[in-house]
């Protein structure tokens, strides 16, 4: 199976290259030239205007897939709370379903857990299929593989979600072999396509450096699991069927025991790994001062950084150092506070996704490399927004 | 049959290592001026003081092209690592290797090759460094061995090692002919080291002066045939030169990535300095010279692997790497404007690092005397 | 015990750089390395066979330059490796890449344990091990931090949670996936990655006729999904500065914070103020 370009039809116009999802095509000696990485995945087939590009691969075969309908949402729960994510995953569901007419359904499985169900229904669930059973106190891959295996076949949904949680990523690859279907992980935007009525899974790929979107053409349901927090929750319920399921599991064909589960506060995370990162500089006065550096951090769930003088006060740390002899740091969020920003410090951060900076003085180098910048005092600025997001976050759930 | 490629694996693993456990504390390290024993600990555990012996004898089976990758990324890493680890895979165990007994081996070379005990090389006198006919330490024969006595000066590892490889005059009326090496333990009495020198470069290198006062070995740690010991001393000489020149590369590569780095960060008059032809015209030269360094040494390494004798391109190496390392630090430093004069930064190690480099192996001033000869001078 | 550690080799995402006038990805010169979770993997591997006199089998699947992975792996103390290697693999997705080295497996024959890192970093979707897992009917652990104790039997981990870890029994033979967590992996030893570049090496390489499967299995053609459009996401530094009393900055803030595209922390701050607004 090859791709390849005929060059005397080759105009040059690149819309090839710009259509390959492997970088695979380069513009050589005036005409489209296939590279070795191609996987003659054919996209570029479709965008030739002059039908340059050739193959001897034949097109799949799409099945009609058109019978399958429903938008399911696994309802994720520990010791009988659910989890955020599930009631993010029902706020995306009804969107798709809305798009494709169809209905909502939720599955729940666990022990002792019927009154979950109207918290699901009131965030969108149509149908919640409800397993209760013993064997299902502790997440196990065997025993929930099992169970959803059977309800899929039976009620053969279209689409079917799961949060990216440790959870949802430990399941949702199991039960996609188990049900022979393709599965996308840790998508962070779904939507459906207008032509072909398919999800569009969008996700980043290349430790985030390039986004991909993702297609799952040839099995169903369409599934994919969907990071925390980047999906709305809504509380419009929706028409609240719940089929109580009949789980049949023995303990001999489940292979796993949970022996014991222990809560634990997060420990720190190395900076390079850290989302979001809290820095402070000279402006932070004291080691006391990163005190309120650290609560901010610890709502936004990120990590606390210093510049180089923080560390040589000894207010902070060395391997928290950011910086030319520190640390080069890459997060979502970097959130300079009381840091003027001298070249050094710059070096290490200029590369995170979004700066924000906080410094009394409005002249302060930072702000040249901000997208945001507050002139205030940090002291000021940084409880209240710990305060703002706080207090957001307290009225939804757990994780 | 798919296999991999030794020397970009090995380059590959090391520099790996040299990136997450040597640059981060590069500095640190440096400023303690100690013995960096835990890095070295952890280089015994790659197995890579064996790397130029055989694998049946307790070696890498590796060989001088592969010895020298590994001493170029550890040179880039911090020079004083990659020099005691030089001395170790080299001139410190060669000798005790090919000419010592299987007791010797046992107690000292295997121990060695797992960094449990730290060799040295004893050539260099106060009176006698390039000029080796006027070595005077003196091994005079004895009925059961030799008994040792004189001054031997600029010992890298001195201050540390388990064990000396020491260059003798057995009987000063055959001059070269009479010099041969010796292994002493450094616990033998009558041996005694200095305390360490201080130094410009190369800092937790410890280096100091070693005496023998009445050393009595036995016949067994003469290291070689009688006599031989210059002759023994050329069969590792342009391959100490090949491995100073790799010291150097590394050196090199260092220097032009931080000024690279820095060009490309540091602004002036609104512009990043790299940007600026005279700060271009530095780093090409720069660029340029190691590339040819890397040239003019890997060539010498794949003749030595292949038998084949490379003195003078060994020494013409030695000579231009080094020399390319003098510059580049000192580019360095000036690419690095003000911060290049402050202890902060790495540009001014590897100003002080890159002096070191101009002895061992022999000085620039003997070498291109030797380099003349060659040419027809 | 027999034990396999499932490896691959990835770009060094870390090192990415974009090109500066179009913006798209520059792939060449990208290092290849060992995936870093796979190192931990391989550590575990080889302390659970000094500990208990076991084999272990490294496999990955990759173009014929993955071999510098199963070398390294070697040189950590690895007994033997195999290369799955053939064009026909080229393009898979986590369904078909299962697949291929379920197939493998059941090649290699008996074993007591898999061991897989948690993810790769180009793909980052730790779906490999709990698919292999699912492929040869054997019970899987992911997140694995710590393996407690282990016999001919049975395996007792502890398993990584976001809010705190369990303790799992699991029945062998198994598979786990494990975390950075776990250990600290040694360097690879130098002699015995040379030896293992030597062409006695224990080193094989099998292609999709060795593990005896079809073309339309594997690769591209044997996947259910299909990248259809990747694009790199700008972006540019909106340099503006917010004014007003703290209470109104803050909100402001939050509220451009959570309108910003392309980052999951960004949404995560849009998701809370949304609760706030309702």
């Amino acid at each position: 199976m090859t791709v390849w370009v005929e060059t005397d039809l080759c105009d040059a116009c690149k819309l090839c290259i710009k259509a390959c999802p492997y970088g695979a095509i380069e513009l050589k000696g005036g005409s489209a030239y296939i590279l070795e990485r191609c996987t003659s995945c054919g996209a570029c087939l479709e965008v030739c205007p002059k039908a340059a590009v050739l193959t001897d691969f034949k097109p799949r075969q799409i099945p009609d897939f058109s019978d399958r309908k429903g938008v399911w949402v696994f309802a994720e729960q520990r010791g009988g709370k659910l989890t955020r994510v599930s009631l993010e995953l029902l706020g995306k569901a009804q969107e798709l379903a809305g798009e494709l007419g169809q209905e909502v359904s939720a599955v729940l499985l666990g022990h002792q857990i019927s009154d979950l169900t109207a918290t699901l229904v009131e965030y969108g669930a149509d149908t919640v299929y409800c397993m209760d059973h013993e064997a299902l106190k502790h997440y196990r891959s065997n025993a929930y593989t099992k169970l959803i295996e059977e309800l899929v076949n039976q009620y053969q949904p279209n689409i079917f979600l799961l949060g990216a949680t440790h959870i949802g990523r430990d399941l949702a690859p199991r039960v996609s072999r188990r049900i022979a279907v393709g599965l996308t992980a840790d998508c962070t935007e779904l939507s459906i396509d207008s032509k072909e009525g398919i999800l569009l899974q969008i996700r980043p790929a290349f430790g985030g450096n390039v986004m991909a979107t993702i297609a799952n053409r040839y099995s169903r349901p369409q599934m994919a699991t969907v990071r925390p927090g980047v999906m709305e929750m809504h509380k419009k319920p929706g028409k609240g069927n719940v089929i109580e399921y009949k789980a049949v599991l023995f303990e001999n064909e489940i292979k796993t025991r949970v022996l014991k589960v222990v809560k634990e506060k997060k420990k720190g995370i190395d900076l390079s790994e850290a989302n979001v990162i809290i820095a402070g500089g000279r402006g932070v006065g004291d080691a006391n001062g990163f005190d309120i550096l650290r609560e901010l951090a610890e709502v936004m769930d990120g990590q606390v950084a210093g510049t180089r003088v923080t560390v040589e006060e000894g207010w902070i740390p060395p391997e928290n150092q950011v910086g030319q002899t520190g640390r080069t740091v890459r997060p979502e969020i970097y959130i300079a506070c009381g840091i003027s920003g001298a070249v050094q410090h710059r070096a290490g951060m200029m590369n995170s996704r979004y700066i924000i900076a906080i410094n009394t003085d409005s002249r302060a180098p930072i702000f040249q490399v901000a997208d945001w910048g507050i002139v205030a005092d940090l002291f000021d600025v940084v409880p209240e927004m710990t305060r703002q997001l706080k207090e957001a976050k307290e009225k939804t759930f757990g994780i | 049959m798919i296999r991999a490629n030794a020397e970009e694996l090995i380059r590959k693993s090391i520099a790996r290592f040299v990136d997450r456990e040597i640059i981060p504390r590069a500095q640190e390290i440096d400023n303690k001026k100690e013995f960096p024993i835990e890095i070295l600990k952890q280089i015994a555990e790659m197995g890579v003081f064996g790397i130029r012996y055989p694998k049946e004898k307790g070696g890498a089976g590796g060989n001088t092209t592969l010895y020298c990758i590994i001493c170029e990324e550890l040179a880039r890493g911090l020079m004083s690592v990659a020099a005691i680890t030089a001395m170790q895979c080299l001139m410190g165990t060669n000798f005790l290797f090919h000419f010592g007994t299987d007791q010797m081996r046992q107690t000292y070379f295997y121990p060695a090759m797992r960094g449990e005990k730290f060799s040295c090389f004893c050539l260099t006198e106060p009176e006698a460094g390039s000029d080796l006919g006027a070595v005077s330490t003196s091994a005079k024969k004895t009925e059961d061995g030799y008994m040792v006595n004189g001054l031997k000066t600029w010992v890298t590892n001195g201050p540390i090692a388990d064990f000396f490889t020491v260059l003798c005059q057995t009987n000063p009326a055959k001059k070269f002919r009479g010099l041969n090496f010796f292994f002493i333990p450094r616990d033998t009495p009558g041996v005694s080291v200095s305390q360490p020198f201080e130094t410009l470069g190369t800092v937790t290198t410890k280096m100091s002066e070693v005496a023998f006062s009445n050393v009595h070995i036995p016949e067994d740690y003469r290291l070689g045939q009688e006599g031989q010991g210059l002759d023994n001393l050329m069969t590792i000489l342009a391959e100490i030169r090949s491995m100073t020149a790799a010291l150097a590369i590394g050196l090199q590569r260092a220097a032009l990535a931080d000024s690279i780095r820095y060009a490309q960060e540091r602004e002036a008059f609104g512009r990043p300095i790299g940007k600026y032809q005279l700060i271009q015209a530095k780093v090409a030269n720069m660029a340029t010279q190691l590339e040819a360094s890397r040239l003019m040494t890997y060539r010498a390494t794949r003749m030595i692997d292949q038998g084949i004798p490379c003195m003078t391109e060994a020494s013409m190496a030695k000579y231009f790497a080094t020399e390319a390392a003098c510059t580049a630090a000192d580019e360095c430093t000036r690419i690095f404007g003000a911060y290049g004069y402050s202890m902060e930064y790495n540009a001014q190690r590897y100003y002080r690092d890159s002096r070191f480099l101009l002895n061992g192996g022999g000085t620039h001033e003997i070498l291109q005397t030797n380099i003349a000869r060659w040419a027809g001078l | 015990m027999d034990i396999i550690v499932l490896v691959k080799q990835v770009p060094n995402t870390t090192d990415v750089k974009l090109d500066e006038k179009t913006g798209s990805l520059i792939r060449e010169g990208l290092e290849s390395i060992l995936n870093p979770d796979d190192r931990h993997a391989l550590e575990a591997a080889v302390q659970l066979k000094e500990a208990t006199k076991g084999h272990v089998t490294v496999v990955s699947m990759g173009p014929p330059q993955a071999i510098e992975v199963l070398t390294e792996a070697i040189g950590m103390g690895v007994d033997q490796g195999i290369l799955l290697s053939d064009t026909a693999f080229a393009g898979a997705d986590t369904w078909a890449t299962s697949s291929t080295l379920g197939k493998a497996i059941q090649q290699i024959g008996k074993f007591d344990l898999i061991i897989c890192g948690r993810q790769a970093i180009d793909g980052d979707t730790a779906q490999i091990g709990p698919q292999v897992a699912d492929y040869l009917h054997v019970p899987q652990v992911t997140y694995v931090a710590e393996i407690d104790n282990i016999d001919e039997k049975s395996v007792i981990v502890k398993r990584r949670l976001e809010d705190g870890y369990e303790m799992v029994e699991s029945e062998l033979p198994a598979l786990l996936t494990v975390i950075s967590e776990i250990n600290k992996p040694r360097y690879p030893d130098v002699g015995k990655m040379i030896a293992a570049c030597h062409e006695d090496a224990s080193i094989k390489t099998w292609n999709a006729a060795d593990i005896g499967v079809t073309v339309h299995e594997v690769g591209l053609a044997g996947s259910l999904t299909h990248v259809i459009k990747t694009y790199v996401p700008k972006f540019k530094r909106q340099g503006e500065i917010i004014e007003g009393d703290t209470k109104a900055v803050v909100r402001e803030l939050i509220q451009k914070l959570g309108r910003s595209e392309g980052s999951t922390a960004c949404k995560a701050v849009a998701a809370a103020c949304r609760l706030e607004a309702s």
